[in-house]
């Protein structure tokens, strides 16, 4: 089994991807940071709900910000999570590999387990990649700002080790979908459209419907941002204002609403994988 | 949980009993039974589509059997405890990931089971490509494929070696390579080896047993030599009535075919000089067909065995 992992593992490690996607995570997590922090920060105030200015750093506290900026690339960051997930198991029809990995591993169940532990791995050393880049691009424009850059170092830790947890569920759900969807580009093409356009869509279609208008934060983007507890000690209407869901998931239930998606998933690939004809 | 059976001095077998396979409406592969004898080089024959890959595949728990059962050494391959020590297989359409190095491809299945990069750098040695399996495998040639996957194939040391159409693709050095390869494998290795080709000439020189199939169905099963019959010489002489009757008296066994005489039980020298002692001038002197060149020439030329892979409408796959 652990012999399995690292044949995985290995497989990551001697492609292109390996060096390629860590560096993409970096910079669009800078990136995407360096924006938030120019926003909140370096211009420091936007109009409110009835029309005076906020200024966040009063009106939130410094760790907010500090927080809002670092993960200000965080949907960037899952949605690339996704793709490593995906790119498991498609890339091995992709590349008709799939052959030889299962002469290697005949018993699927093992492979499946195999496939997920090493997903896991490879999405949390890339999320670490990404994080080091939020930091650095986010921590660019806090300077700018006069903005502390850790204003609360135990508590930007623990959004960091969320924000490192949600982006491994990404991945897993990832996987499950590539299993589920053997065409590579079809799989990225549903995975990255769900998540950018159906599932927005879907949320504000759900408004307008009464019964069903809370089911969207049971929806993966919204229970990320939940798991993430951004909004900690901020007072409700704020942080809608900021783009927080209304009446959001605690942290806890976000984390298992994505776990739960985790498991769906892997438990779909595991299902269908032990079935399928590999001709 | 059975008890796995003790190994055999004599090595591993593998025996097919009752395998049919099903795709929707298409039978490709149709209450299939034999054996293979361990130690030995045996031929899978057939037409194009015959159901040899399919075969292979349900061998390897790549492909779910509808009934019957795949087994070598007596267990499915999913059972083996390390299944690229038992068995090596070579399939065609095996994939190599474009931007792995043939030589990365190789550890990454050696982990799986443990196996040290010296073994990789071995085989590489051995297959005769250590220094290109160190390029990306996108730009490989057919002949570096199918090395590579036979390279992959011997990963375990198994004492079964599978292999689809190995000499698909090669050039006839390739293929001269191939042969001798895989002589040595059985001979003096010891290895059981399952080899699979469309064409008869390619494998008749290397295997000893063979089994054809043809429509998904046994179609013949035997030593080569049992199936090759005695062989037959053509003869035309200008008297055929005369020679047969010296031939016979020499002890011949002497038919009439197509305006000559089908002699079996001695070479062409022999009947020539024969002929020659007794006054017939010899207009034609060839060797004929084996019976299993025939059989195949018969199997593979037929419309109903025509390569079922390619056929249109509603009875493909």
């Amino acid at each position: 089994m652990i012999s399995l992992v690292r044949a995985e593992l290995r497989k990551y490690f001697t492609t292109r991807l390996s060096w390629s996607m860590p560096l993409a995570m970096a910079v669009l997590g800078g990136l995407f940071a360096a924006l938030q922090g120019l926003f909140l920060a370096v211009i420091g105030e936007f109009p409110g709900p009835d029309g005076s200015m906020i200024v966040p750093a009063e009106a939130f506290g410094e760790d907010v910000v500090a927080r809002l900026v670092y993960t200000g690339g965080v949907q960037i960051g899952y949605l690339l999570a996704l793709v490593l997930g995906i790119l498991s198991m498609s890339g091995e029809f992709r590349h008709k590999t799939i052959t030889a990995t299962l002469l290697a591993a005949p018993r699927r169940g093992q492979l499946i387990a195999a496939k997920l532990a090493s997903v896991a791995v490879i999405v949390a050393v890339n999320s670490v990649a990404f994080t080091l880049g939020s930091v650095v691009g986010g921590g660019l424009t806090l300077a700018l700002g006069d903005a502390s850059l850790f204003p609360d170092p135990a508590g930007l830790l623990a959004t960091f080790a969320r924000m490192i947890l949600v982006l491994v569920l990404w991945g897993l759900m990832g996987f499950g979908l590539g299993v589920l969807i053997t065409n590579q580009v079809v799989a990225l093409f549903v995975g990255v459209g769900v998540t950018l356009l159906v599932e927005p869509l879907l949320g504000l279609g759900l408004t307008f419907v009464e019964q069903l208008a809370d089911a969207s934060k049971f929806f993966p983007s919204q229970a990320s941002m939940s798991a993430l507890d951004l909004f900690a000690g901020v007072d409700p209407g704020m942080a809608q204002s900021l783009g927080g869901a209304q009446d959001a998931l605690s942290w806890g239930w976000g984390t298992l609403v994505l776990l739960g998606y985790a498991a769906f998933m892997a438990a779909l690939g595991w299902l269908l994988t032990s079935r399928r004809d590999v001709a | 949980m059975t008890t796995p059976p003790a190994p055999s001095p004599l090595g591993t077998g593998i025996s097919v009993r009752g395998l049919t396979k099903t795709f929707g409406s298409f039978t490709a592969v149709d209450d299939l039974s034999f054996e293979v004898a361990p130690a030995r080089v045996t031929g899978f024959l057939g037409p194009n589509g015959a159901g040899k890959t399919t075969t292979l595949r349900m061998l390897l728990g790549l492909v779910r059997p509808t009934s019957g059962e795949a087994l070598i050494g007596g267990r499915r391959y999913a059972d083996l405890p390390a299944p690229m020590g038992t068995v090596g297989a070579a399939l065609e359409a095996t994939g190599f990931h474009p931007g792995r190095s043939g030589r990365n491809h190789l550890r990454v299945l050696a982990a799986s089971h443990g196996i040290p990069d010296r073994r990789v750098d071995e085989l590489l040695e051995l297959v005769g490509i250590p220094a290109a399996a160190r390029k990306k495998a996108g730009g490989y040639s057919m002949g570096m494929r199918q090395r590579l996957g036979l390279a992959a194939a011997l990963l375990g040391d198994p004492d079964v070696l599978l292999l689809d159409e190995p000499a698909n693709g090669l050039d006839p050095e390739g293929i001269r390579w191939m042969r001798g390869f895989m002589r040595h494998l059985a001979q003096e290795q010891g290895k059981t080896v399952l080899v699979s080709s469309h064409l008869l000439g390619e494998v008749e020189q290397t295997v000893e047993d063979v089994v054809i199939i043809a429509n998904g169905r046994m179609a013949r099963q035997g030593t080569i030599d049992e199936l090759r019959g005695e062989p037959a010489v053509l003869v035309r002489v200008a008297d055929p009535a005369g020679l047969a009757r010296v031939l016979q008296e020499a002890g011949l066994d002497v038919q009439p075919e197509d305006g000559g005489l089908r002699v079996t039980g001695a070479d062409g020298a022999c009947i020539g000089e024969a002929a020659h002692a007794a006054g017939h001038p010899v207009h034609e002197l060839r060797p004929l067909r084996t019976d299993l060149e025939r059989l195949f020439l018969e199997l593979t030329e037929s419309p109903e065995h025509r390569n079922r892979n390619l056929a249109t409408g509603t009875e493909a796959a």
